[in-house]
């Protein structure tokens, strides 16, 4: 992308971090100023790669597919965590004031925004976050089908429904990229907590009509690090880019939760009068 | 240097190398409950694996399923497509393994969407003969990542290295694989693994061009390593142009719009198509296979051009386009079957395919080329498998159907995966001086990477060398090609790579310094690049996805082209190239024909009669005298 | 090398995602004071005097006031509730979703339902039979 005429320009502030530097100096994070041009096609995606071709090639961030499937391009834009290739700098203008004139080119300022890396993990490097941390909930949970399969019916799929498909489905949309996770407070004071992610791609596993492994999932999510860590701010829901809506999966974790627990003490219970 | 030492090496973790891994844990369990101990498997990828591209694969995965199907028919499909230069035995084995392949993804959860009795679904796709495309909605290779990459976390004995950037390889003087070099990207650190079976998976190299499809991370790192030592890219002039991209971004709409019913328009609202031997006109709501729409892509792509030379496309934000048309779909059940069309054309172009055009136009998507291996994955260097985008086992040909290539990383990802466990698990492979080769690797790449972040020189950055690249090929090997322009850009290719060795980062930190591994992708990439400049200038017929307009060289030519193109690395020198035969001892080469002419020529019943078009007849008056065997 | 970010006293403040989330939670306030009030007049019931002291506590305006604010404060609670419901408990007939609104107005209609046999049971019908016999128990 290169600057055309009749292209706006935008500020865009973005957080800094480079451990390196900062190690020898004991500074803190910090943050810098870009003026990059735009139109109405600009993603913040092509801004910040703008950035790093033009302006600055040490600014680090993640991406790849730039068309919302991958989930590499998380960052928090204005506070809020939003994938940067789905985010448009049209949507970031601001009303000029002359003290905002860029002196250099004499264009006015008409979008501003600030990138942060994604909020609740550890910062590695400028926009990089340690996903480390996302992956080990999201592995912890065994989202994996559990199912015996005899050797006959290995040969032909199994039959499933379009209502049951419809079960699960939305929880099947998943696509990684941590938002909710920055979105969510709880996991914040606890990073310990499963998380909505993770906790929605259990549930995804357990509605599959296909699956037996619930029993094996559950004690996961019944644990303090699970389903019951969430206390329903819900704000996952809202930042999450592909509608999964994990607060509704984490809260149907909450029923079955109790399900399973009083189930356990009813077993619990017969098995000692027994 | 940190070294590590395993079985078998993957590199790449999207689906082939996914599902590679998954087979090697599969053979190695198996192997290990009669022998002493599992098989250890090291996954290496430059991005966590459900980043890779497969993910933004849309449209499905083909395998004979109805029962008025055959596998003869997907064969014939296959290589018809490919204008006959598949290789007939791959083919072979591939049809009749599709379909176990996708039962198994149906067992590791892949949500396949159904029929109202639960049955898998399929749908209609360009150049196939029948519905067979088994789809998961319209993010088919976003739900066979992730339901790949998650069963994966079943199999212990699979390590993965995310965020690991392979450089190179290790090779014994023996000329055996013997492991490969990393950079782990969090550190800057190197690191060496070892093992006896290393499987090549990283996908295309579509990034060589500027106007694509692809992800950014889609630069041809793993051909260009495997060819630097001495392996065989072939058939890299087949590079495939999808013709639904977005405009601007290159966005891939998926061809399973078409397959849904979708149309192709000009700036005029006619249906262009019948006039390029895809008609005649299909009605409204009633897609017939391999006709108008459902032709390949290639053909399709093709005639985006003569429309844009006719001056007969539209244009959206200063692209020339035409428009899909999707409005007679209805809204329930274009978000039922293409919600994310839906969602990529309201964010990326602001229209709503509900009640409007959808803006499109041809974009580099697939290259159909790559490692050579044989048809149990293996390349020319003993160890060394390939499988995916990246490998070029013979499937595809001059021009790939869609949804083969979703099927083929599985097909060819499992067999690589099982070859690379019975070389892994063979005794007795001799190699000496070891040691002494991975210091020199080591101390190679160290030098290297030393001299590109070397500060104390003035910094010259990658970034122009990358713009010309993407800019010269997509002049010089576009849709239409010929002699001088392909001249052209192998010249600026090999002036580019001369420049590149200029370069240097100006970041010279330690920790995710993606300025210099963009740095190394583009020198993994301008070497692709020269590969399929080179196989471009000198392949002098039209043939699939390669369509050249100098004389003599606009039609297919198999007295002298029905062979392989194989482009050879010599360090420090132009690449070479050579030719190699073709099987064909199934199905001779015949006539490539769509439309009414197909059905006409395969013998199927009596067709609308109607005048030939002019494009029409001069693709008439040019086969003839053309070899033509006949199937 | 890597730095984390904590949580500060003031992160609710940040978005109104979070303020209404707090207020949520906060309702629980109002609904305490409540049924302290509640509790005490069963207490209260011991005696006349008790019972005419607790009245004279309950007529005071602040009382008034912290009362209507926790029924606004349960009607809030009830909304974010009701809300949430159709997510965690989705109802489907074949693949189509009942739609969350058909759900939510259900149950506010189960609402409006439980306060009317309450107003008939001691409104209308207890000032008709004379059993509640206090200030603005008729109409």
């Amino acid at each position: 992308m290169a600057a055309n005429k009749g292209m706006q320009q935008a500020l865009v502030r973005v957080k800094r971090y480079l451990p390196e530097e900062q190690q020898k100096t004991q500074s803190e994070p910090f943050w810098q100023e870009f003026t990059v041009p735009f139109d109405e096609s600009t993603s913040v995606l092509d801004a910040l790669n703008f950035i790093k071709e033009e302006l600055d090639p040490s600014l680090s961030f993640r991406w790849s597919c730039r068309m919302a499937i991958c989930g590499s391009c998380g960052f928090m834009l204005n506070g809020i965590p939003k994938l940067g290739c789905k985010e448009f700098l049209r949507n970031y203008s601001v009303r000029t004031s002359p003290a905002q004139k860029n002196t250099a080119t004499n264009t006015s300022i008409t979008a501003s925004l600030t990138v942060e890396p994604l909020a609740h993990f550890t910062v590695e490097r400028d926009l990089i976050v340690n996903m480390d941390e996302f992956l080990i909930h999201l592995e912890a949970v065994k989202p994996y089908l559990i199912a015996e399969t005899s050797t006959q019916k290995q040969l032909q799929p199994s039959l499933q429904t379009p209502a049951q498909l419809a079960k699960y489905k939305q929880f099947a949309n998943c696509i990684n990229c941590g938002l909710c996770y920055s979105a969510c407070p709880q996991f914040c004071l606890n990073p310990e907590f499963l998380g909505p992610a993770a906790i929605a791609l259990a549930q995804r596993y357990n509605l599959d009509s296909r699956d037996t492994g619930k029993a094996v999932r559950m004690p996961m999510l019944n644990s303090h690090n699970g389903v019951w860590s969430c206390t329903f701010v819900g704000f996952c829901s809202d930042v999450c880019p592909k509608q999964v809506d994990p607060a509704a999966a984490v809260n149907q974790g909450k029923v079955e939760s109790a399900k399973s627990m009083l189930i356990q003490m009813f077993k619990g219970s017969t098995a000692h009068e027994l | 240097m940190q070294q590590h030492e395993f079985d078998i090496i993957v590199v790449g973790g999207g689906g082939a190398g996914l599902r590679a891994a998954i087979a090697a844990a599969e053979a190695g369990a198996k192997a290990g409950s009669n022998k002493a101990k599992p098989l250890n498997i090291a996954m290496l990828s430059k991005v966590y694996p459900m980043r890779s591209h497969t993910v933004a694969a849309e449209g499905g995965a083909a395998a004979v399923t109805r029962p008025d199907d055959t596998v003869e028919a997907h064969f014939d499909d296959t290589v018809a497509g490919g204008d006959w230069l598949a290789e007939q035995g791959v083919v072979d084995y591939f049809v009749r393994h599709a379909y176990q392949e996708l039962v198994q993804m149906e067992h590791w959860g892949c949500p396949w969407s159904r029929k109202p009795n639960g049955d898998v679904q399929v749908r209609r796709f360009g150049g196939m003969k029948t519905e067979r495309t088994w789809f998961a909605a319209d993010k088919t290779g976003f739900h066979m990542l992730h339901t790949l990459f998650q069963t994966s976390l079943k199999y212990p004995s699979i390590q993965r290295f995310d965020e690991y950037f392979v450089l190179d390889l290790l090779v014994s003087v023996q000329q055996q694989v013997q492991g490969v070099l990393a950079l782990e990207i969090s550190t800057g650190e190197l690191h060496m693994l070892y093992a006896n079976a290393v499987i090549m998976a990283t996908g295309g190299a579509g990034r060589v061009f500027r106007f694509n499809t692809n992800g950014g991370i889609v630069t041809g790192d793993g051909m260009a390593i495997a060819y630097r030592h001495g392996v065989p890219l072939r058939d890299m002039e087949f590079v495939q142009y999808h013709p639904t991209g977005l405009p601007g971004s290159g966005i891939l709409i998926t061809e399973a719009c078409r397959g849904e019913g979708g149309l192709l328009v000009n700036k005029d609202g006619y249906r262009y198509l019948q006039d390029y031997g895809l008609g005649p006109e299909t009605p409204l709501g009633k897609p017939e296979n391999k006709y108008m729409e459902l032709g390949p892509r290639d053909k399709l792509s093709q005639a985006f051009w003569h429309e844009q030379k006719a001056g007969r496309t539209g244009k959206h934000h200063g692209s020339d386009v035409v428009y899909l048309d999707l409005r007679h779909l209805g809204k329930a059940y274009l978000y039922e079957r293409l919600p994310f069309i839906c969602e990529l054309a309201k964010a990326y172009v602001d229209v709503d395919p509900v009640h409007e055009l959808i803006p499109i136009r041809p974009a580099v998507h697939y290259t159909m080329g790559g490692i050579e291996t044989d048809a149990h994955c293996e390349t020319t260097l003993k160890g060394l498998f390939a499988a995916g985008e990246c490998a070029s086992v013979g499937l595809h040909g001059a021009n790939r159907l869609g949804s083969n290539s979703l099927t083929e990383l599985l097909v060819f990802g499992r067999l690589a995966g099982e070859q690379a466990a019975a070389r892994a698990l063979q005794k007795g492979v001799k190699v000496t001086g070891l040691e002494q080769e991975s210091q020199k690797l080591h101390k190679k790449w160290q030098t290297k990477l030393h001299k590109l972040t070397d500060t104390s020189q003035e910094a010259r950055s990658w970034v122009p060398i990358k713009r010309e690249l993407v800019a010269t090929m997509e002049t010089g090997c576009g849709i239409y090609r010929d002699e001088q322009g392909l001249q052209q850009a192998l010249d600026s290719v090999r002036r580019l790579q001369a420049e590149f060795q200029h370069v240097r980062v100006g970041d010279n930190s330690k920790a995710y310094n993606t300025d210099l591994l963009h740095c190394l992708e583009l020198e993994f990439s301008l070497d692709v690049a020269e590969a399929i400049c080179l196989a471009a200038l000198e392949r002098r017929e039209s043939r699939g996805a390669h369509q050249r307009l100098d004389a003599d060289c606009t039609e297919r030519n198999d007295a002298e082209f029905l062979r392989h193109s194989q482009v050879f690395y010599v360090p420090g020198k132009a690449a070479k190239l050579k030719w190699q035969a073709v099987d064909t001892h199934i199905s001779a080469p015949g006539e490539r024909l769509y439309g009414s002419a197909g059905s006409a020529h395969a013998g199927a019943a009596a067709e609308v009669q109607r005048e030939p078009t002019e494009f029409e007849q001069k693709q008439r008056g040019k086969k003839e005298g053309s070899s033509d065997g006949g199937e | 090398m890597s730095y984390k970010p904590t949580l500060t006293r003031t992160w609710w403040l940040k978005h109104r995602f979070f303020m209404l989330y707090m207020l949520r939670e906060g309702t629980v306030l109002p609904l305490v004071f409540l049924l302290c009030s509640l509790s005490a007049g069963a207490f209260a019931l011991q005696s006349v005097e008790q019972f005419a002291s607790w009245q004279r506590f309950m007529a005071n305006p602040w009382v008034v006031a912290i009362h209507t604010v926790a029924l606004i404060a349960a009607l809030y609670h009830a909304f974010t509730f009701f809300k949430l419901f159709p997510r965690v408990m989705p109802i489907r007939v074949g693949t189509k979703l009942v739609p969350p609104a058909i759900m939510v107005v259900g149950q506010w209609l189960a609402v409006v339902a439980v306060i009317t046999v309450f107003l008939w049971l001691f409104v209308f019908s207890g000032a008709a039979h004379g059993i509640v016999a206090g200030p603005g128990g008729g109409v």
